[in-house]
């Protein structure tokens, strides 16, 4: 049931933002927020929080995008807040993403770093990607400090780790 | 044969009876005899005879009368008398006592052969007895010897095989116990190992850490997406 609810959601929201001229960036905000909400769980509790009054809830939303949010952003995390799915905000907005990645005939692919990577780092990314997999994707990055450096992409069931931490990993288990 | 040789007995007794009763009727005689010739003389002397006369036959007649009867054959009249008797006797102990006594004698020696057998018997009983009973106590012996023997022989056996259990269970000690110590020890060096790599990698993290700045973190990404785009 949780899961049929997920997937109209992200259905309902793909619907909003489809035919938004920044859709891409709402999209890129959302997916910011979810992965951000993946590593705190205590903030993902209070959201999906019933005792928490629904205004209390939405006002943590506005604080969490800030002024910089864009406010169909800001209108679709309340959304999902309203419809009592706080507690699964990444999931839905995963869905979403990849419901718009499928609609464009792409897959999304999940790029974590441990730093920011320029636009043009990510479209030479995204194509390199396209030449290696032999399909178009939609490149989300998740900057994740504990990769300490270089890149690891998760397209599918498809992982190619570039990061430092695997090769210390990797030095550890040569032991 | 004994009742022919119980009667000429009883005969011999009789005649010997008489040979000896015979002094006793001798001395009867002798005075009946004495007194008839005394009686004689007397009634001679009153006849008239001469006194010297009488007197001379009297003597001789008393010593005839005085003289010593027949040691074996007694007086007829005793003989006669005697035999009558002795027949009477005999006819009666043939028809009365004999059979009695003959009965007696024969049921005596019924119950005497009786008693033989009953003790002949008896004593083969005992016999039988004695040899059931001797067969019985060897029988005994063997089966005594036979429980003796199994129960040995199952004392060994148990011996036999408490003695393999137990060799058996301290050989699973033994490979348990050399098991656990490889285990232990196979464990501490993975142990070792573990913290050896922790300590070799922390510090090549912390090296890492040092060294990526900005322009190492660009090269790492520029590296790997030249990697990904030349398919290796």
């Amino acid at each position: 049931m949780a899961e049929e609810r997920v997937a109209s959601y992200a259905d309902a929201l793909f619907s909003v933002t489809r035919s938004e001229p920044e859709r891409h960036r709402i999209e890129h905000e959302l997916f910011q927020l979810a992965r951000a909400l993946e590593g705190n769980e205590e903030l993902r509790t209070s959201l999906a929080d019933p005792n928490i009054p629904l205004p209390r809830r939405l006002q943590v939303v506005d604080e969490l995008l800030g002024s910089g949010g864009h406010p169909v952003t800001v209108g679709c995390v309340s959304l999902i807040v309203a419809g009592e799915l706080g507690g699964r905000l990444p999931a839905v907005v995963d869905a979403l993403v990849d419901h718009s990645a499928r609609s464009a005939g792409r897959e999304v692919a999940i790029v974590r770093s441990a730093i920011e990577l320029t636009a043009d780092q990510q479209q030479r990314l995204a194509a390199a990607l396209a030449t290696s997999l032999g399909r178009e994707v939609d490149v989300r990055v998740v900057l994740d400090p504990a990769v300490l450096g270089g890149i690891v992409t998760e397209v599918g069931d498809t992982v190619i780790d570039g990061t430092v931490r695997h090769r210390l990993n990797q030095l550890r288990d040569a032991f | 044969m004994r009742i022919r040789t119980a009667f000429i007995g009883a005969l011999l007794a009789v005649v010997v009876s008489l040979g000896l009763a015979t002094p006793a009727g001798a001395a009867e005689s002798i005075g009946s005899c004495v007194l008839e010739v005394g009686i004689e003389g007397a009634e001679r002397i009153e006849a008239g005879e001469p006194e010297s006369e009488v007197l001379d036959d009297l003597e001789s007649a008393a010593e005839r009368c005085i003289e010593a009867p027949n040691p074996i054959l007694p007086e007829l009249n005793e003989l006669i008398w005697v035999t009558l008797a002795f027949g009477i006797l005999a006819v009666l102990g043939l028809k009365f006592a004999y059979p009695a006594v003959a009965g007696a004698m024969d049921a005596r020696t019924e119950r005497i052969r009786s008693d033989l057998e009953a003790a002949e018997q008896a004593k083969l009983t005992a016999e039988a007895e004695a040899e059931e009973y001797r067969a019985s106590l060897a029988d005994s012996q063997g089966e005594a010897t036979r429980i003796v023997d199994e129960a040995r022989a199952a004392a060994e056996a148990l011996r036999a095989e408490r003695a393999a259990t137990a060799e058996a269970e301290a050989a699973e000690i033994r490979s348990r116990a050399l098991t656990e110590a490889e285990a232990i020890k196979a464990q501490a060096l993975a142990d070792l190992r573990s913290e050896v790599a922790s300590l070799a990698v922390g510090a090549a993290e912390q090296v890492v850490q040092r060294n990526l700045d900005a322009d190492a973190q660009a090269e790492l990404i520029e590296n790997y997406i030249n990697q990904v785009g030349s398919g290796r």
